[in-house]
């Protein structure tokens, strides 16, 4: 188990109802973290639509996550 | 003895030495401006000078004792002529005398150098050539002395287009003097040349609204030579509590043409240039050839990736920022090989009112406000070269959290820069024929007698508002529709409808993707029929 630091933008914060969260996770990759968190917090947006960056870096889904990472979920936004 | 005086009469500077004399003083030094015969390269054959007297005269005797207090002496006045003048006349004359000559010569520069520099005083040249022209600027004289710059690349250069002047004549009114840029030219990056640079840039902002309006006040106001705005919308209630260049009296008038008039009295130096219509694929590329910087402002994922695909064929740097309630995102784009564009960042193209609309989400003003000021910056460091050594990134604000977050981000290596758009993502069947998608009506009767059945996308709340007779039967939110609590119905041909007409043709591409073939889009939305 990993202990990895999120952070929620737009309507994943709203969905989400918290801006962040420290989460102790077998996932192995920002992905299965993604849909990990999709299903507890009933996200409904599909990984195609948003970006992943690690570390302060955009990351592939594929990505490996290592304890203390800090994880960022980016949908895009259009308003203006 | 008024310190600060204007004379439509000519100056007598012996009359107004003796005004000085006092037994404590030990000099006196005086400075005279003479009407010469030449300015900026032209045989110049005689002036006209005018003043807003009662300001000028308040912001001359300011001067006046501010000069007296720094420098100590003893007493000081200046009188500038108005009028018309002839060649060899005296214009000004500054008298200071104090106890010792260094304090005199000081103050009587100081004192001619503000009154330059803060006097609302304009001078009409009458040209040996017959033309004539208004001109204010001090610098303009030193720059064409070549003390600074080349006079082609003076950084007030754009008050001196003809346009401006041929209205001021006409109208016999002088132009109003543009901001005094000295607070930014104090910057050591920026300076007098950097001052020219941004002159003589153009910049062209596609969408007046939330983040267009920052953007285009601070570039304005910056002294950026030429501005274009692209906006087809009129300016509505709605936009006035983020959008506040428009006030209550502009509801109904284009934004384009209400946010250049504005613009053009901020600083009359800038040229405004109005292309009151939306950014399309038939008009996107001629509208960004004409400038050399390209600021995304729109509120819609449409124009943002028609805007970053043209500026890829352009070849031309670009800023795009977005808002979500209390959040931003800031992007720029430089045309380097290295360098993501818009589809590295989101190479699954995202289609509006599918991840969060800014009409259903609600926004608070600061926060488009914001991220336009970020933008009108990321500008500012371009035309200045002050990005040197920058790393893409997008970044991330939050307003609510007052946070800002940083993510270094790369090419895509499926985006082909060369072929703008042309990702797997655009090739979609959705994306190919707009034209088709959305069919206009000019009211509600003949869209409800076209066949099609009306469908009403908006959110509840949106509806309330609506008078009675014009209620749409059938209403499926599109909040519904996303988070799969309602369903379109696969079979039967459709009229979509929303408030602009942005939503709606995001759900008819869609749904045209899905094999969809009887759903159309009602082109501008509710907000484009003539009821």
């Amino acid at each position: 188990m990993n202990s990895i630091e999120i952070q929620y933008f737009a309507v994943l914060r709203e969905r989400a109802g918290i801006g962040r969260e420290t989460v102790q996770t077998s996932a192995a990759t920002a992905g299965e973290l993604y849909d990990e968190l999709a299903a507890r917090h009933d996200f409904g947006l599909p990984r195609a639509m948003l970006r992943v960056a690690v570390n302060d870096e955009f990351a592939e889904w594929s990505r490996p996550l290592a304890a203390g990472d800090r994880v960022v979920f980016i949908p895009p936004v259009a308003g203006g | 003895m008024q310190t600060f005086a204007f004379s439509t009469v000519p100056l007598e500077p012996g009359r107004y030495r003796e005004a000085l004399a006092e037994p404590t003083a030990g000099g006196y030094a005086s400075f005279e401006g003479w009407v010469r015969d030449h300015n900026e390269g032209r045989a110049v054959r005689r002036l006209e000078y005018e003043a807003f007297e009662t300001l000028a005269v308040k912001e001359g005797e300011r001067i006046v004792a501010e000069a007296v207090r720094r420098f100590g002496v003893t007493r000081a006045a200046c009188v500038h002529r108005v009028g018309a003048l002839g060649i060899g006349e005296l214009a000004v004359w500054v008298g200071v005398s104090a106890a010792h000559r260094g304090e005199a010569f000081a103050a009587c520069r100081y004192i001619i150098d503000e009154v330059k520099h803060r006097v609302p005083i304009w001078k009409k040249e009458h040209y040996a050539d017959g033309d004539s022209g208004w001109v204010n600027c001090e610098r303009c004289a030193a720059v064409a002395d070549g003390r600074h710059v080349h006079a082609a690349e003076h950084p007030l250069a754009a008050a001196h287009r003809h346009d401006r002047i041929d209205q001021a004549a006409s109208g016999g009114v002088p132009p109003l003097p543009p901001p005094d840029y000295s607070r930014q030219i104090a910057l050591p990056e920026v300076g007098i040349a950097g001052q020219a640079k941004l002159a003589a840039a153009s910049v062209l902002v596609v969408g007046a609204g939330g983040l267009g309006v920052p953007v285009l006040q601070y570039l304005a106001a910056a002294g950026v030579g030429r501005l274009g705005i692209v906006d087809g919308d009129v300016v509505e209630a709605s936009n006035l509590h983020r959008q506040p260049l428009y006030g209550p009296a502009d509801v109904g008038q284009p934004k384009a043409e209400v946010a250049a008039r504005r613009l053009q009295a901020l600083n009359p130096a800038v040229r405004v240039d109005v292309h009151a219509e939306r950014a399309e694929a038939s008009n996107v590329d001629a509208l960004v050839a004409g400038y050399d910087l390209v600021m995304e402002c729109t509120d819609n994922f449409r124009t943002k990736f028609l805007v970053n695909d043209a500026v890829l064929r352009a070849c031309k740097p670009a800023v795009f920022a977005s808002v979500h309630q209390y959040e931003g995102q800031l992007q720029v784009y430089r045309p380097l090989p290295h360098w993501p564009c818009l589809r590295c960042l989101w190479p699954e193209a995202p289609r509006d009112g599918l991840v969060g609309n800014c009409a259903e989400a609600g926004v608070l003003g600061p926060v488009p406000a914001t991220l336009g000021a970020m933008q009108a910056m990321q500008a500012l460091k371009r035309l200045l070269g002050l990005d040197a050594g920058e790393t893409p990134a997008l970044v991330i604000v939050d307003l609510l959290g007052v946070e800002t977050r940083r993510l270094a981000a790369q090419r895509h290596p499926g985006c082909d820069h060369e072929r703008p758009g042309t990702t797997p993502a655009a090739e979609e069947p959705g994306d190919a024929m707009p034209a088709e998608l959305e069919l206009d009506f000019e009211t509600l009767a003949e869209a409800f007698e076209s066949g099609l059945e009306l469908v009403d996308i908006r959110e509840s709340w949106e509806r309330a508002h609506d008078p009675p007779g014009l209620q749409i039967p059938t209403h499926l939110p599109l909040s519904e529709l996303v988070h799969g609590r309602a369903e379109f119905p696969a079979e039967g041909r459709y009229l979509i409808i929303c408030a602009h007409g942005v939503r709606s043709l995001s759900l008819t591409e869609h749904l045209r993707s899905l094999g969809h073939p009887g759903v159309y889009s009602l082109r501008g939305g509710l907000a484009a029929l003539k009821s």
